[in-house]
């Protein structure tokens, strides 16, 4: 029984992982504190797992899981401290139908989505995974309408870093 | 085009950028342990549930039972310890209630208020402890003017007792306010990140 459970887990999360992967690259700002965040959500997604009864996707779950960790569960490693931190920007990989303008507006807004804080950080994260308002209201525990207008100001406050 | 939706376009190519672990490689991590805040909140806060308890236990030698005779309070000592543990057992009943209730699969605000809970049961518990410690504390301190041993050379029926209830108000309160700043520095520290998270949060619902 545990075995299979245990197998069926592995599968999901290994299908799913993109998920954490992205969570961790937006919570942290090296390569090794990724890894254990991710290591930090994965036990905790396991812990969980027993009690998932299937009622909503997994990946929906998994957001769940996976945000909470990052935001409140995980505490940070000493380990990760000592290594040098990534710039994000450079972390991603250019798009070549992009023109310099929208490249150097992308890069700016990937450097601002990094200095938002926990809670915006997430609320972003779900908007850009396609999440719509009832289900960030949902994960977050706020108001739908509450998470509207929390959306509409970081987009203003996007807009106004792009345009000064 | 809403900059929104331009790095929502750019968030979905940059996917193909991310690691990706072999399930070979996510068995182990399943077995690793866990070093999460709910893990040493729990920690902490069964070390802090069970100090008062162990504090009383290595206190209580035959001498400190003749100390309390020769003062007359023994039998206040005994009722004060046994309404004592009875206390301790209802803030460690409330403290199990609120941790169980701990889950990851809640939403971030109902999470994060049930931790915030649990904490505050430890928190009101150490309160509790440094309370009656400072009302025991003071009982003796009068009861050893009323009853003073013969090395102390002090005559209960001269002795100005504003005076020194003052003084023991003063110095009982000076320690516990001592050792509250402390305990809540250190807590602070252990929940800074969850209590800003909250607020943020909070702030939402305004």
């Amino acid at each position: 029984m545990t075995k299979e459970l245990e197998h069926n887990f592995v599968e999901l999360l290994e299908k799913h992982q993109n998920i954490v992967h992205k969570i961790c690259r937006l919570y942290t700002n090296n390569q090794d504190a990724h890894n254990d965040l991710f290591q930090e959500i994965t036990i905790q997604l396991w812990k969980a797992y027993p009690k998932f009864r299937g009622e909503s996707k997994f990946s929906t779950w998994m957001y769940r899981v996976a945000l909470n960790t990052a935001i409140t569960l995980y505490r940070k490693s000493k380990r990760s401290i000592k290594t040098q931190d990534f710039d994000s920007v450079l972390f991603r990989i250019k798009a070549e139908e992009y023109d310099d303008t929208t490249e150097k507006q992308l890069s700016v807004m990937y450097a601002a989505l990094h200095e938002l804080n926990d809670i915006d950080k997430a609320l972003v994260f779900l908007y850009l995974e396609d999440k719509n308002y009832n289900e960030i209201s949902d994960t977050l525990g706020i108001s739908e309408v509450n998470a509207r207008v929390k959306m509409n100001r970081i987009k203003k406050k996007l807009r106004s870093i792009l345009n000064p | 085009m809403d900059e929104l939706e331009l790095l929502k376009k750019d968030w979905k190519k940059q996917e193909v950028n991310l690691p990706h672990y072999k399930a070979t490689e996510l068995y182990p991590m399943l077995l690793k342990k866990s070093s999460s805040i709910v893990k040493w909140i729990f920690i902490i806060s069964v070390i802090e549930l069970g100090l008062g308890v162990v504090l009383n236990v290595f206190t209580m030698d035959e001498k400190f039972w003749r100390d309390l005779e020769n003062l007359h309070l023994k039998t206040a000592i005994i009722i004060l310890y046994g309404v004592s543990y009875l206390i301790t057992f209802v803030f460690i009943y409330y403290f199990y209630k609120n941790f169980k209730s701990i889950s990851a699969t809640d939403s971030a605000s109902q999470l994060m208020r049930n931790i915030l809970k649990t904490r505050k049961v430890v928190k009101y518990y150490i309160l509790y402890i440094l309370i009656s410690a400072g009302i025991t504390s003071l009982l003796v301190f009068i009861f050893v003017f009323m009853y003073p041993p013969a090395e102390l050379h002090v005559n209960p029926d001269k002795i100005n007792w504003y005076k020194v209830v003052a003084l023991g108000v003063i110095i009982t309160s000076i320690i516990l306010l001592v050792i509250w700043g402390i305990y809540s520095l250190l807590y602070g520290i252990l929940l800074k990140k969850l209590k800003q998270n909250y607020r943020e949060l909070k702030k939402l619902e305004l």
